[in-house]
């Protein structure tokens, strides 16, 4: 029980990780892709399913990914690399906390609340950074079904309003529209670096890695088909339809009567993408501690500092979002790739311990 | 220091060590010549029954002075000998007088205790309306003959240990040999033996050296005050702790699905039991969400409410001089105040507190514009949703003041933020080993089937896995 099953890793990859996909990036896509929103997504999961099935490969191995980098490069470049995927992963939570935060203050409230209201996340994530990734683990077995329950619900109440040939006629946007869409929505895909810490400590049975990727195409056709009634609901104005989740439900015809009752599945959801939304973080202090050793106190100092660091900046660009998006995903898109498509399966070319191989 | 076997020298010490005026000395001579001493604590020794059994047959010995020809003669069937002066004194305090003899290095001690204790009855903290209705008493050897007739296999171990520095309490640390894991029988008899404390009135009292997490808000040791349930539990696995003087036995390892279940359901039909038991949850849910949602509604997200009620909550609220969250705490603290004047005062009075509570304090209050019909509605029902899942009752009540809290300051996100702290902290407490959240986190699917869901006797062949027996199955053989 100390590791991480597969049934939660699967829990992960089909119904934790798409909740990340449904806030910004349905509207950035339908700027970029028009109508054809959702080839780009399916282009991405396809890709980053083939790196996930190579990571979890490389899982059957049983090593972290520290003994993997130290048995190949030595101590020293090891340490400097796992650094190196730390301020990977700070950089790629930036991301997902901005967007939660703009989540957070416009879903959760009437009126627009200071940034007060959202930095509570932080002593959340402190604490779930200073836990082991184990803890993420166990509280996939919760979310999973939680989040299945949710997108299901979201799915009914969006359904019955979209009009499913909004995507048609396939192509319209061009090779030019569905490239860039695919470009500047990398810097949402970046799951197999995530992946990558929690090697060694997944329970590798026969057959994980091509699940685990079919799993994670499940959870890319869960966003794909919202993406598609996305469309359907909002058509030429999808583009302006930040938190795409929270607004597909609303025009359900018992919501007259009943009032907001998709707020239970949204704040469900909601609930599921605070630990996804801490997860980079937690990675990133993961790969110190591996780097490192998790010595008495490192693990919350770690978790303290990275949280204050990530807090000053969304301090710093509280009022900038849209300019902060931009630049990550459209300037410097080009670090995603590089550590989420390239550096993954090279990872397959690491040695592995000698003495316990041989 | 041990016992010379020169008599008054013998009683001067024993005397030295208790002196208490309540501790008397009896002498005798037998027929032969032979002089004997009872020393016995008076209130708690049976003298009718030390005579008959001890004096009695002693009066007329014509034997040897050896401990074990003496032994012979006394006719009670717990005797033993001892030549230890301090556990001698030992005994005597715990009403089991000590028979001293001229020219013999040992005692015995003789098992005449008067014990007083009530009858066995049922719990009043658990009803049951179908089911055994015993419940533990307040006598430890009555209890673990009441978990003896229940169990009546070998594999049973009771041991007894003494808890209290000064208290001397017995605690009866029961398991099924084979089925309990062993680590952990150890890991709880060590705990038990380091305990260093003066007295022991309650097995309340251990919860806390028993804790792996003493200071933590969560309950982390299951109680219960009925045998039916405290067999099951140790034939499902755990180990058992009864404490003299305590009618609430307790159980280890603890789950936190234990205490949606109860011993009725499994005395009714499955469907029922598994609907009562979502019953208990979603009441529970309700209880502590209900009050904080309202309150997060009202100052951040008036969207979280239906246009029709929005508008008779508006009408309630219009006149209300207090914050809705001051309001609502206000409620709450007349609520835990009349809860906590309800269980302390006599019956005759409880009547009239009722009275003074529900219409005085209610209806008044909300005539006179203090507070609203909403959110006395709302505090009633979670008042009642919270006793739905009594043995939580005091970890729940905390949460749900939290949640107001939050809800007030920070709305609706805060409340779910402190639920994914909540549940960030239950995926990762662990008892003896075992996670508080299984089965459901970790997920085992075969325990499932007696969780939150109650299958039919029929499919539960194995005893929970989370548990990690080594007889796995308790249908059939292995």
């Amino acid at each position: 029980m100390n590791k991480i099953s597969t049934r939660q890793l699967y829990f992960f990859l089909a119904c934790i990780a798409p909740i990340g996909k449904l806030i910004v990036m349905p509207a950035r896509l339908a700027r970029y892709a028009g109508n054809d929103l959702w080839i780009p997504a399916a282009i991405q999961y396809l890709v980053q399913s083939a790196v996930i099935f190579c990571v979890l490969l490389l899982s059957a191995r049983g090593e972290t990914l520290f003994e993997l980098l130290k048995n190949t490069f030595g101590k020293i470049v090891a340490k400097i690399l796992m650094v190196v995927f730390a301020l990977f992963l700070l950089y790629a939570s930036l991301l997902p906390l901005l967007e939660q935060k703009l989540f957070v203050q416009g879903v959760f409230y009437d009126t627009l609340p200071s940034l007060i209201a959202f930095s509570p996340f932080f002593l959340f994530s402190a604490y779930l950074c200073a836990k082991p990734l184990r803890a993420q683990g166990r509280a996939w077995d919760l979310l999973g079904p939680i989040a299945i329950t949710a997108l299901a619900g979201v799915f009914v109440f969006s359904g019955t309003n979209a009009d499913f040939a909004a995507i048609l006629p396939v192509g319209a946007s061009g090779a030019k529209g569905i490239l860039s869409g695919t470009a500047f929505t990398m810097s949402w895909f970046f799951d197999p670096v995530l992946l990558l810490l929690f090697l060694g400590k997944i329970e590798y049975k026969k057959g994980t890695a091509y699940k685990g990727a079919l799993f994670y195409l499940l959870g890319g056709a869960a966003v794909i088909f919202f993406l598609i009634m996305f469309y359907g609901i909002f058509e030429g104005t999808a583009i302006n339809q930040l938190f795409a989740f929270t607004k597909t439900s609303k025009y359900y015809t018992a919501i007259t009567v009943l009032g907001r009752i998709d707020y239970v599945f949204i704040f469900a959801l909601a609930l599921a993408l605070l630990f996804y939304c801490a997860l980079p973080l937690q990675a990133s202090v993961e790969c110190c501690l591996q780097a490192f050793g998790r010595k008495k106190y490192l693990p919350t100092v770690l978790s303290v500092c990275f949280n204050a660091l990530l807090l000053l900046l969304a301090l710093l660009l509280d009022y900038h979002f849209g300019d902060a998006t931009d630049a990550i995903s459209q300037t410097v898109f080009w670090i995603f790739p590089i550590f989420t498509v390239v550096i993954p399966p090279l990872c397959l070319l690491l040695r592995r311990n000698r003495r316990e191989s041989a | 220091m041990n016992i010379t076997g020169k008599l008054e020298k013998d009683l001067s010490a024993i005397k030295k060590i208790l002196p208490a005026e309540d501790i008397l000395t009896f002498d005798f001579v037998s027929e032969r010549g032979l002089a004997f001493a009872l020393v016995f604590a008076d209130p708690i020794t049976d003298k009718e029954l030390l005579g008959e059994q001890v004096v009695r047959p002693l009066l007329h010995y014509e034997g040897k002075a050896s401990a074990e020809e003496v032994g012979k003669n006394i006719t009670s069937p717990e005797r033993r000998s001892e030549k230890e002066l301090k556990k001698l004194s030992e005994e005597i305090l715990a009403g089991n007088p000590v028979l001293f003899f001229e020219g013999m290095d040992e005692a015995i001690i003789v098992g005449t205790k008067k014990v007083f204790v009530r009858a066995v009855a049922e719990p009043s903290t658990d009803v049951a309306v179908k089911g055994p209705r015993e419940g533990f008493i307040e006598d430890v050897k009555i209890n673990t003959s009441l978990v003896r007739r229940r169990l009546k296999t070998p594999e049973l171990r009771i041991e007894f240990l003494n808890v209290g520095r000064r208290s001397m309490t017995y605690v009866a640390v029961c398991w099924l040999e084979g089925t309990s894991v062993q680590e952990t029988v150890e890991k709880i008899k060590e705990k038990l033996q380091k305990i260093d404390i003066d007295i022991v009135p309650d097995s309340s009292y251990l919860t806390h050296f028993l804790a792996e997490r003493p200071y933590s808000l969560l309950k982390q040791v299951g109680t219960t005050e009925k045998p039916d349930i405290f067999c099951a539990k140790i034939a499902e696995g755990r180990v058992g702790i009864l404490v003299d003087g305590s009618p609430i036995a307790l159980t280890l390892p603890y789950l936190l699905v234990e205490d949606f279940q109860s011993s009725e359901d499994y005395f009714v039909p499955p469907y029922r039991a598994t609907f009562t038991r979502i019953l208990r949850l979603l009441s529970l849910v309700v209880a502590i969400y209900l009050p904080a949602f309202y309150i997060a509604g009202q100052l951040f997200k008036l969207q979280l409410f239906p246009v029709k009620l929005l508008l008779t909550i508006a009408g309630s609220i219009r006149d209300i001089p207090f914050s809705p969250s001051l309001e609502m705490l206000l409620v709450l603290f007349v609520l835990e105040v009349l809860n906590e004047a309800s269980i302390r005062m006599p019956k005759y009075v409880g009547m009239a507190l009722s009275v003074v509570g529900a219409l005085v304090l209610g209806e008044t209050a909300v005539s006179a514009g203090f507070v609203s019909t909403p959110a006395i509605i709302i505090i009633a029902f979670s008042g009642i949703g919270l006793y739905a899942v009594p043995n939580l009752i005091e970890v729940t009540s905390v949460i749900r003041l939290a949640m107001l809290l939050v809800a007030g300051s920070v709305g609706t996100y805060g409340i779910i933020l402190l639920t994914a702290f909540l549940l960030l902290y239950l995926v990762t407490a662990e008892n003896f080993g075992t996670p508080v959240l299984a089965p459901f986190s970790p997920l085992v699917g075969r325990d499932l089937r007696d969780s939150l869901v109650k299958y039919n006797l029929g499919s539960l062949e194995t005893r929970p896995r989370t548990l990690k027996s080594k007889n796995k199955r308790r249908l059939g053989h292995e």
